[in-house]
């Protein structure tokens, strides 16, 4: 047990925490909602000191103190996090980035936009939009910090055409558990400099350094985009139609599947009924949601003809089009209400985020649906069918917990182990916190594991740095 | 069942800005669509053909570039779409809006060799937000009108129209033809399908002009045809100079605030 | 047309329900009063419905010199052809030169009907009226573009002049027992063949509680409060007020709020005592729904947010310090006050 190596916040060593930021929180002012994140399942634990640093230079004198004095750490940003990585596990003080929320240049020359890592997506999204730029990923909760979508690379919809956030990452400044500043990467695309350290931060979760600021690619915003909804009598067919787009020399923006279920409850959560639900009379079972984007309404169009000529000839019951802006916006945000649709109605939930190779999604849903029976479990799916990420989640209006508990360790243990012999991974995205260690075990192996802790070590040799987490022994 | 459905293309309002050193309304880059009350007009009606048979004909009073919101109604269950264009419209209040309208719906249902048994519009636009041309409309006409509907349905050859009131809502019957508005309904506007939406794209929508509504009056067009005026436009100036609290602790603001709150009476 | 200056006084219809005057006749009343002195003319009620001689009477006590006042059986609930029917003979009978309607689903149902009829220019949903100086006209002032556009409109060759106007933009003024002015017992008798609409069922529903369009005092809620849970924090402030919880667009696209909490162009127009705007950055279609509020209380982090121009008072800072700080010193003052 870690517990041992940590000191207890002392008043000496509050004060000198309070002569460093004026947003210091002790006590009963601390936010009860430090002590959890999006999944409270997997752990809550109040820190004993949450400070608000508002400069690189803050965070690093914090750091420093926390070093020197062996206190644990805790980065945190909105906490929107669904595997428990926020959670101060060990107490100790928890660093709230938030504050550190300024956009702070472009150099649209050089296609990048340098910011604190506390902006929040939706203001950089739109920020760059209303400068003809895009920043491409578009993970699903857009009111997170950038900086933690790079710490656990977060995907998104956007992945299947513009890839992950990794992509999008130039260089960062980054604060070490020592309270050492360093800067990593370059504006520049292409380096052969030695080891990426900036790659090994990228999705390592808070726990090798905490990431204030960011430079980030960014590229010119589509001229148009238009989204398609594509029903299906059946998933399978719906999965099966996904990799025709890209043999047809197709690069749609965005390709999700999502199955009738979760379309209901959504709907029903929203209070907007935006998918139909029968054709003719014929129930709609599943659905594609793809966006096309481009460089002209023209250009779209012939996009738009083109997919939905592939759609139906793969067996598509229809092809409805979302051509205008409040259109599209409806669509997605159905599409994005999915997971707080399954959250308001669920007492008891938890979530696998595996990823799988696209032609595999099928067989493996099947394999997930019929284990979900076995295990007595209600299980809601949807993903990003354009790159195999599926968001499977657990959910229980009537068990008691530990009984959840037990059917849903049983179930992951089946389904990832499955993911994996498919030649997938245990996340696509949402990270691996506490929450999913062993099964990252399971999926790497020791041997990786073993080179994960020595990295760990070198950049943390006190282990104070988000402790319990990512790679954290058992 | 025949239907006149009437429409407006607006610009977005919710992605109007105004520019920061002229105070003026930005109307370049925003985008075009359908007054969205319309779309559920649009809807209903086209429910209404489904259920009834008949003809859903738009027809939209406007400059040129409108053709595309009234092809937009072809690829979502309209048959048919008549632009309203002519030099001598321009310049238009509602009360020569309405009359140029309702002489174009005599002259479509002529050209159609029908009668329209409804005609439908949204409440209001969301650029003029005046709901004033529908009603006028059913006076030039002199039809009966039922506004605020949340529901339509047919019964016995007649309209079971749910009205929107303060405290709940009326069940109103009206005999056809009729005007009715829509406020929403308890259903979405559809999504256009593969098959109309492309073939919305090849229609050319044909445009009638003073020429070709026979029996319309000049004067009562345009600029003279138009009782109101607009004396002078401008974009409010919003600079109230209240009591800002700033870089003073949290406790101390309140405390401030809720005094002077209470003190006017406020709270 | 008659010549212009053959039309002479100021009318204000009264709209009742159920034998009770609706509170925007009498607003409508305080607001033209002084324009009607100005003018020097008088000012008109005009009371139609079904048993409304009470109505008539306190139309008087609200400012009105004189009433037209129609009463018949077949006026006991608002038609399109009843009420449109009678005001225009009314107004064909005496010509007057202005026209005022309240701004309610019935107002402005009838109103473009009687403009039609008559074919003047009616203007819709002013929030501002007044005489204008180079032609003794009524400017009437109204938001276009969702509130982004302000017009002055005038109607300077047809009358009436028509306007209607939202409840809650003028307030009504106190009610004057003492004020003496002539009620005109008028005729107007519409056949039921000549209404085409029927009510087949009336359907009150439970009182709304989110009855934002007549709460005194709201508070509301913006992108700024960052989670569907941190809301709380926008309930509590209201509790302690006693106040109704109100919203922006962007936390109902957000998923957080439900639409009905909505103020703002595509939402509610509200009109409270007081309006508190946590975490709302001010976007133009928001403040055209708070246009009406008396005093406006802004609390925002962006001391730059566009709320705070149209704030009374405001307060810059973490609204998670500052609402909790806000609940605190309400609470206080509360107690203060009932002790």
């Amino acid at each position: 047990m870690l517990r041992g190596m940590y000191n207890q916040l002392t008043p000496a060593v509050i004060e000198m925490i309070r002569s460093v930021s004026d947003h210091v929180y002790t006590g009963a002012e601390i936010n009860p909602d430090y002590a959890r994140d999006e999944m409270p399942i997997y752990g809550t634990k109040m820190p004993d000191l949450a400070v608000q640093p508002r400069s690189t230079d803050e965070v690093a004198a914090i750091m420093k103190i926390c070093y020197e004095n062996n206190i644990p750490v805790t980065p945190r940003g909105m906490g929107t996090g669904l595997v428990g990585g926020a959670v101060p596990l060990y107490g100790g003080v928890l660093m709230d980035l938030t504050r550190m929320n300024r956009i702070l240049s472009y150099d649209l020359e050089n296609f990048v936009v340098n910011i604190e890592a506390g902006v929040l997506l939706a203001d950089l999204a739109a920020d760059c939009l209303t400068r003809g730029m895009m920043y491409p990923p578009d993970p699903g909760e857009k009111f997170a910090c950038v900086g933690a979508n790079v710490a656990t690379n977060a995907g998104g919809m956007r992945a299947v055409k513009y890839g992950t956030t990794r992509d999008y990452v130039r260089a960062m400044t980054v604060v070490l558990p020592s309270g050492e500043i360093t800067r990593m990467g370059a504006t520049v695309s292409k380096t052969s400099s030695g080891y990426s350290l900036m790659n090994l931060m990228i999705g390592s979760e808070g726990t090798l350094g905490i990431i204030t600021e960011l430079t980030l690619k960014i590229i010119p915003a589509p001229k148009a985009a238009a989204s398609l909804i594509i029903p299906f009598r059946d998933l399978r067919t719906a999965l099966a139609t996904v990799p025709k787009f890209r043999m047809n020399h197709m690069d749609p923006q965005a390709i999700e599947f999502m199955e009738r279920r979760i379309v209901m409850l959504s709907e029903h959560y929203v209070g907007k009924a935006v998918f139909p639900q029968e054709l003719d009379g014929e129930p709609i079972n599943a659905y594609l949601l793809l966006t096309l984007d481009g460089p002209s309404s023209e250009d779209v169009d012939r996009q738009i003809e083109q997919a939905a000529g592939i759609a139906l000839e793969a067996g598509a019951m229809d092809v409805l089009i979302a051509d205008t802006h409040n259109r599209i916006k409806d669509a997605w945000a159905a599409r994005s209400s999915f997971l707080e649709a399954i959250m308001e109605e669920t007492k008891l939930l938890d979530e696998c985020d595996v990823v799988v190779p696209v032609n595999k999604i099928a067989d493996y849903l099947e394999f997930v649906n019929e284990q979900g029976r076995q295990c007595g479990l209600d299980i809601k799916t949807f993903g990003h069918a354009g790159d195999g990420n599926l968001h499977i989640y657990q959910c229980s209006n009537d068990l008691d917990e530990a009984e959840f508990r037990r059917r849903v360790d049983a179930f992951f243990d089946i389904i990832y182990r499955e993911a994996t012999a498919c030649g997938g991974l245990v996340s696509g995205e949402h990270g691996v916190g506490s929450g999913k260690i062993r099964y990252l075990v399971d999926s790497v192996g020791e041997t990786n594991m073993e080179l994960m802790r020595g990295i760990k070590k070198v950049f943390d040799p006190k282990m104070i740095l988000n402790p319990g987490k990512v790679c954290a022994q058992l | 069942m025949n239907i006149c459905v009437c429409i407006k293309q607006v610009p977005d309002t919710a992605e109007i800005r105004i520019d920061p050193v002229t105070h003026t309304l930005i109307r370049a880059g925003v985008p075009s669509i359908v007054n969205p009350f319309d779309t559920y007009a649009l809807e209903a009606a086209v429910r209404l053909k489904e259920k009834l048979g008949g003809k859903v004909i738009v027809i939209s009073m406007g400059p040129p570039q409108a053709a595309e919101a009234i092809r937009s109604c072809l690829a979502v269950g309209a048959d048919e779409g008549y632009l309203i264009s002519g030099r001598k419209f321009g310049g238009s209040d509602t009360l020569a809006t309405s009359y140029i309208l309702s002489e174009a719906i005599r002259a479509v249902e002529k050209r159609e060799n029908i009668r329209f048994d409804l005609i439908v519009a949204g409440k209001q636009a969301v650029d003029g937000d005046t709901a004033q041309v529908a009603p006028e409309i059913a006076e030039h006409l002199h039809l009966p009108q039922v506004t605020y509907a949340l529901n339509i349905e047919e019964h016995d050859g007649e309209l079971r129209i749910m009205r929107d009131c303060d405290n709940g809502y009326d069940i109103i019957s009206v005999p056809l033809p009729a005007v009715v508005t829509v406020v929403r309904l308890p259903y979405e506007p559809r999504y256009p399908s593969i098959g109309p939406w492309l073939e919305s794209k090849k229609r050319t929508i044909p445009v009638l002009s003073e020429a070709d509504l026979e029996t319309i009056d000049l004067t009562r067009c345009g600029l003279s045809g138009s009782p109101t005026k607009v004396k002078k436009s401008y974009t409010p100036v919003r600079d109230k100079h209240g009591t800002i609290f700033s870089k003073v602790p949290a406790e101390q603001a309140a405390e401030k605030v809720a005094s002077m709150l209470s003190e006017a009476g406020i709270i | 047309m008659n010549q212009l200056n053959e039309y002479q006084n100021m009318w204000v219809y009264i709209e009742s329900e159920g034998g009770k005057a609706k509170s925007v006749g009498y607003e409508l009343l305080n607001a033209a009063r002084p324009l009607a002195d100005r003018k020097g003319c008088e000012l008109v009620a005009v009371v139609i419905g079904y048993q409304v001689e009470s109505v008539a009477r306190e139309a008087v006590g609200y400012g009105a010199d004189r009433v037209l006042w129609i009463d018949a059986p077949e006026f006991a609930s608002y038609t399109t052809d009843a009420f449109a029917n009678a005001l225009v003979a009314l107004v064909e009978k005496y010509r007057p030169e202005t026209l005022m309607i309240g701004a309610t689903n019935n107002g402005r149902d009838l109103a473009p009907r009687v403009a039609a009829r008559i074919k003047t220019g009616l203007t819709a949903d002013c929030t501002e009226i007044g005489i204008d100086e180079d032609t003794g006209n009524m400017a009437w002032t109204r938001p276009t573009f969702g509130g982004n556009l302000m017009a002055v409109i005038m109607c300077p060759d047809h009358r009436p002049q028509m306007g209607t106007v939202r409840p809650g933009v003028f307030r009504k003024g106190a009610f004057d027992a003492s004020r003496r002015g002539e009620i005109v017992r008028e005729t107007c008798r519409v056949s039921p063949d000549e209404i085409r609409t029927k009510l087949i069922e009336r359907v009150q529903e439970v009182a709304d509680a989110v009855n934002l369009e007549e709460a005194e005092i709201i508070v509301a809620g913006g992108r700024g409060v960052g989670s569907a849970d941190n809301f709380r924090l926008i309930h509590e402030l209201a509790d302690v007020l006693g106040a109704k919880v109100g919203c922006s667009r962007a936390v109902v696209d957000a998923g957080w709020v439900s639409h009905i909490h909505q103020v703002g162009q595509s939402g509610k127009t509200v009109t409270p005592r007081l309006y508190i705007a946590i975490g709302i950055s001010g976007a133009i279609q928001h403040l055209a729904g708070i246009a009406g509020a008396e005093k406006v209380l802004a609390v925002n982090k962006d001391p730059e947010a566009p709320i705070f121009s149209v704030a009374d008072v405001g307060i810059v800072g973490d609204l998670n310090e500052v609402v909790p700080a806000l609940i605190h010193a309400f609470r206080e003052h509360r107690k203060s006050s009932v002790t």
